[in-house]
Order: C-alpha cells, then structure tokens, then sequence
C-alpha cells in the first residue's frame, strides 16, 4: 500500500514537471502584424492567439467572450499602443498592474514617432526598421519570462532580424527605383506616415489618421488639384477600409480629363488572410510596396 | 470563474437601471432618447478635448453628461412647439450636435483619433480587468462599483418620487392642475436619463444601453397593468435578456454586449407572439360557445 502510493505520488510529480516544462507560455497578440512577430520569435515555445484577426479594423474591434478569456489566461499581452487599440488601451494599463502587459512600441524613442500635437501615429509597423525595434522589444519580454527557452528566442530572433533588415533594404531599392516626382501614396486613410517618411515618399490620405473621421470637401478639391498637377497616375484602396470614396475621388478626376486609376488593394490596419502570401509581416509589406511600384511605374510607361 | 460573475453582476445592475428608466421613457414616447445621447456625447467630448487639450477621461465623461443633459433638456424643449412632435425633437437635437461634433473634429482636431467609440465606450468583456485597489486590495471591477451607484441613485429617485412621476407619466394636464411642477420633475428624469446613460456607455458602451433602454420596458408594457407591475416586469425581463445574452455569448463566442440586446430583443417577439396566440384561443373558445 505505502509502495504504491509512494509509486502513485512519484508519477504524479513526474506528470507535474513534464506539464509545466513542455506546455509553452500563452502569449496574447491584439493585431495580426503583432501576432506575426511573436510567432517568429516564439514559434513552438509559445502558444499564441490574436484578439484582432484577419480584416478587422482596430477601431471597429468588437471583444468576444472568448477574447475575455484568453486575456484571462495570458501569460504575457503584447499590444501596440499609440492609442491604436482605442479605449481598450486604457484596460491594457490598467491589467499591466497584475500582469505582463507590454506595448511593443513602447521603447521607441520620442524623435523616432510622428506627432500630431500631443498624440503620436500608431501605425509604426510601416517603417521596417521601427518594427525591427519593436521585434527587440517582444524578444527582451519573452526571455524575461521564459528564460528557460531564451537561447530558442535569440535565434529565431537573430534569425528574423536579418529578414526584416533585407526587406528594409528591398522596400528601399524599390521606391529609389522609382522616379522621385511619381513618389506619391494617396490612400484611404492617413495608416502610412511611417512608411512615407522612411521611405522618401509624399503621403495623403483621404480620411485622417482614425478611420471613423470623415473628411472635408476642402480636402477632397486640394486633393484632386494635386493628382491633376503633377499627374499621378494611381490611388490606393485598403482592405480594411471602405473603398466607395477613393473610387468617388477616381470618379471626380476622371471628369477633369486626366486618368486616374486605382493602383490595388494595400494591406494596412490588418494584414491578409492566414495562408496567403500577404498572411504574414513580411509578406503583407512586400505585398504592399510591389503594389504600390508597379501601379506608380504604369503611369510612367505611358 | 469570477470574471464571469463580475460582468454578469455589472450587467444585470446596468440592466436594471435601463430597464427602470426605460419604463418611464416608454410611456412618455421618448424611448429614443438613449440612442440621441449615444450620439450627442461626441460633441461633449470633443469640446472637452479643445478645452482641456488632451484625453483626460473625467474631463470627457463629465463633458458627455452635460451634453447629455443639453440633449434632453433641448428635446424637451423643443417637443413644447405645437408642430414639433416628441419624435422630430429628438432626431433633430442629436443629429445636429453629432454633426457639430464630426465639424469640430475635421477641423480642429482632424489628425486625431477621437470619437466616442474610442474615448467613452467601454466594453463589457473587460470589465473584469478594471479594478479598483484599495489598500493594495482589488475591490473588483471599477465598472461594477459605478453601476451599482447609478441603480442606487435610480431606484431612491424612483422610490421617492413614484407618485410625481406615475401623474407626469399619464395625466400631465392634471399634474398641472394639482400645481405639480411638471418641468421641474422632467428635468429630474432627464438627469437620471443623462446620468444612467452615460456611466452605463463608459462601463459597457452603448448598443446594450441603447436597447436596454427600450426593449425590457417596451416588453412589460404588453403584459404589466399597472407602473408598478411594469417595473418590476422590466426589471424581470432585463434580468432575463442578461441571463440568456450571456448564455448565448459563451456558446457562440461571441460579443457579449450584442448577444444580451438579441436576447432582448428575442423577449421582446416571444411575448408578442405568445400574446397572440391566447388571443386566438379565446377567439375560438368564445366562436365555439356562440355556436352551441
């Protein structure tokens, strides 16, 4: 009797080390692009879920029960912050005071964000090079809190930096190779501010930087009198944003004679489906500036 | 576990004092009302905001009471007109103070991200998330604590004035001749309507404030005979949505602040149609009796 219990209480100690040596630590992402780089740097350490999947607007995020849950459950929360998760921003604060709730745009220096008076852009992961910091920063969290698995951190991390450092290089041969008086974006919403400035492009969008504003006529002719002037060739729709006011824009343009064409669909508030090439950081970055050139360039053909 | 009961408890307290404003809403064909304020407070914060340069969040919430207040008061007002029914009043001020709102935003604020959605609406699946700490104690959810202050102050009004408001509520031209002062219990309701809204949009936002609002004191005013029963069958009925929302929401995953104001909603016909159905029977008895 004594021997079996003794047997009995050895397996379940057995069991008890082997459960919380090999279940991977729960990591909640709130949007894809975050997702996206604790699946690079985590892989099979951790289990990761997305709040915010495939296509949903930030702003127009609706948290289900099970969102309620897994946050629950998390064992790290990485959000952006910038005020791009709204006011379940203020709830991420709030939980970072019995939890580890990190925004991973949190180290990036003050110079390094656009302001617009007292409020910053959120929509960093533009510039390669501000998401490789925030890469850093999601690989300093994850080791702090998993230090068991931290030498299979630094090399996917290592591993993904590299990555991101040649797409920064690629986005930037590709822009360059683009004649500088056709470097312009003009999008639905205000989401590429970051990938302007580091890219050397000029950038409108039709809304402002919140996809709820609305925007004004004066707007509208000013922009319109733009892509006359200086005859650019394309505009940009986004897959997270309504596309009918960027086609009226297209409408109006047509009407003073010059030809205006909608240059494709750009990922911007939300990446693409799982699975697809634009599924992924990378792939929706690359998605993006390839579209973004070869609409431009067709204009130049002409 | 807890979490569960936490949102459960701020629900059927939110609940509560929607559905026991709601009845007095109902009556007085203002029922819309919730759904103006819902709209209007984007002009209180974004006015807030230009004043206090930043997004302190007391700064806005009271901006949106006030606001709120405005929007009742004025639609009170308005309604006095002889050719402006309590319907047109109410569309009118909302619609024209959210306007102003969207105005205000595209031009003085226009590179921010700034509406109710994101600065006033909270989301009840959080709840358990905000909690107030005392002494180094959390004291649960800051939402639960701000509904339970509101339904307190809903029900002692309601308590109090049960009289005042039952005559406001179905003889106002003989409140007048009592020598009621009839504006200055509108005004009192208003407030509570203001009040009731706003706390409950910051602590679960506003679709199920909206529809609390309305359906659970629409639904007890097809069965209730009198105030005091259709009190307490919105109440039953608000309880109940709570309940079955709820229950829906783990079982779909889905968002649980929809899922109540379906199950509302959902009430709302079953009582309808159950309605109905004892009136055809009591057709056909009384058709039968006739025949023999």
């Amino acid at each position: 009797m004594q021997n079996a219990i003794q047997f009995l209480s050895g397996l379940l100690l057995l069991f008890v080390s082997w459960v919380s040596s090999a279940s991977p630590i729960n990591v909640v992402a709130t949007t894809g692009m975050i997702g996206d780089l604790v699946h690079e740097i985590g892989q099979d350490k951790v289990k990761l879920s997305t709040l915010m999947e495939t296509g949903v607007d930030p702003h127009l995020y609706k948290a289900t029960h099970g969102d309620m849950r897994r946050l629950q459950q998390a064992d790290l929360i990485f959000y952006n912050g910038l005020h791009l998760e709204g006011k379940m921003q203020s709830i991420l604060t709030k939980m970072a005071r019995f939890k580890p709730v990190f925004a991973v745009s949190e180290k990036l220096s003050k110079a390094s964000l656009i302001h617009y008076g007292s409020v910053s852009d959120p929509h960093i992961w533009f510039d390669v090079s501000l998401w490789q910091q925030a890469a850093t920063q999601v690989l300093s969290k994850l080791v702090e809190m998993d230090a068991a698995n931290q030498g299979a951190y630094r090399a996917n991390a290592q591993r993904y930096q590299q990555q991101l450092s040649s797409l920064h290089q690629w986005v930037q041969m590709q822009i360059e190779g683009l004649p500088k008086s056709k470097r312009v974006l003009i999008t639905a919403h205000d989401a590429f501010g970051y990938f302007g400035r580091a890219y050397g492009m000029e950038v409108h969008g039709l809304q402002g930087i919140s996809t709820v504003s609305e925007f004004g006529l004066h707007d509208i002719q000013q922009l319109k009198q733009l892509i006359v002037e200086r005859k650019i060739p394309a505009v940009f729709v986004e897959s997270s944003v309504p596309k009918k006011f960027l086609r009226a824009l297209v409408a109006g343009v047509a009407d003073s004679g010059h030809e205006l064409t909608i240059g494709g669909e750009l990922y911007s508030d939300a990446m693409g489906l799982k699975g697809t090439p634009a599924g992924t950081y990378i792939g929706m970055v690359k998605h993006n500036v390839t579209t973004i050139v070869s609409a431009l360039k067709r204009g130049e053909a002409e | 576990m807890m979490s569960d009961i936490w949102i459960l408890a701020t629900a059927c307290l939110v609940a509560s004092s929607c559905a026991l404003v709601g009845v007095f809403l109902v009556l007085r064909r203002q029922s819309l009302l919730g759904d103006a304020i819902s709209h209007s407070v984007l002009l209180g914060i974004v006015l807030s905001y230009l004043m206090m340069d930043g997004r302190s969040e007391i700064a806005m919430m009271v901006g949106a009471v006030i606001m709120g207040l405005l929007t009742a008061w004025l639609a009170e007002w308005l309604q006095k007109h002889p050719l402006l029914k309590s319907d047109v009043s109410i569309g009118m001020i909302f619609t024209s103070f959210f306007a102003l709102g969207v105005v205000l935003i595209s031009v003085y604020a226009g590179q921010i991200d700034l509406d109710q959605e994101c600065v006033l609406y909270g989301e009840i699946a959080f709840v358990p998330f905000d909690t107030v700490i005392w002494g180094g104690e959390s004291m649960g959810p800051r939402a639960f604590w701000l509904a339970l202050v509101v339904f307190l102050v809903n029900v002692s009004v309601i308590a109090v004035v049960f009289e005042r408001y039952r005559l406001m509520a179905f003889h106002p031209v003989l409140a007048v001749a009592l020598g009621v002062s009839v504006p200055m219990w509108h005004t009192l309701l208003m407030a509570q309507v203001s009040l009731t809204t706003v706390a409950s949009f910051d602590a679960v936002g506003a679709i199920l404030v909206v529809a609390l609002l309305v359906i659970p004191a629409s639904s007890a005013y097809l069965v209730a005979t009198s105030l005091k029963t259709m009190l307490v069958w919105a109440l039953g009925y608000a309880q109940l949505s709570v309940l079955l929302g709820y229950g829906l929401a783990v079982w779909l995953d889905s968002a649980i602040a929809a899922s109540i104001a379906v199950m509302a909603g959902v009430l709302l016909l079953a009582t309808i149609l159950f309605q109905q159905l004892i009136q055809k029977q009591s057709q056909k008895a009384s058709l039968a009796s006739e025949a023999h």
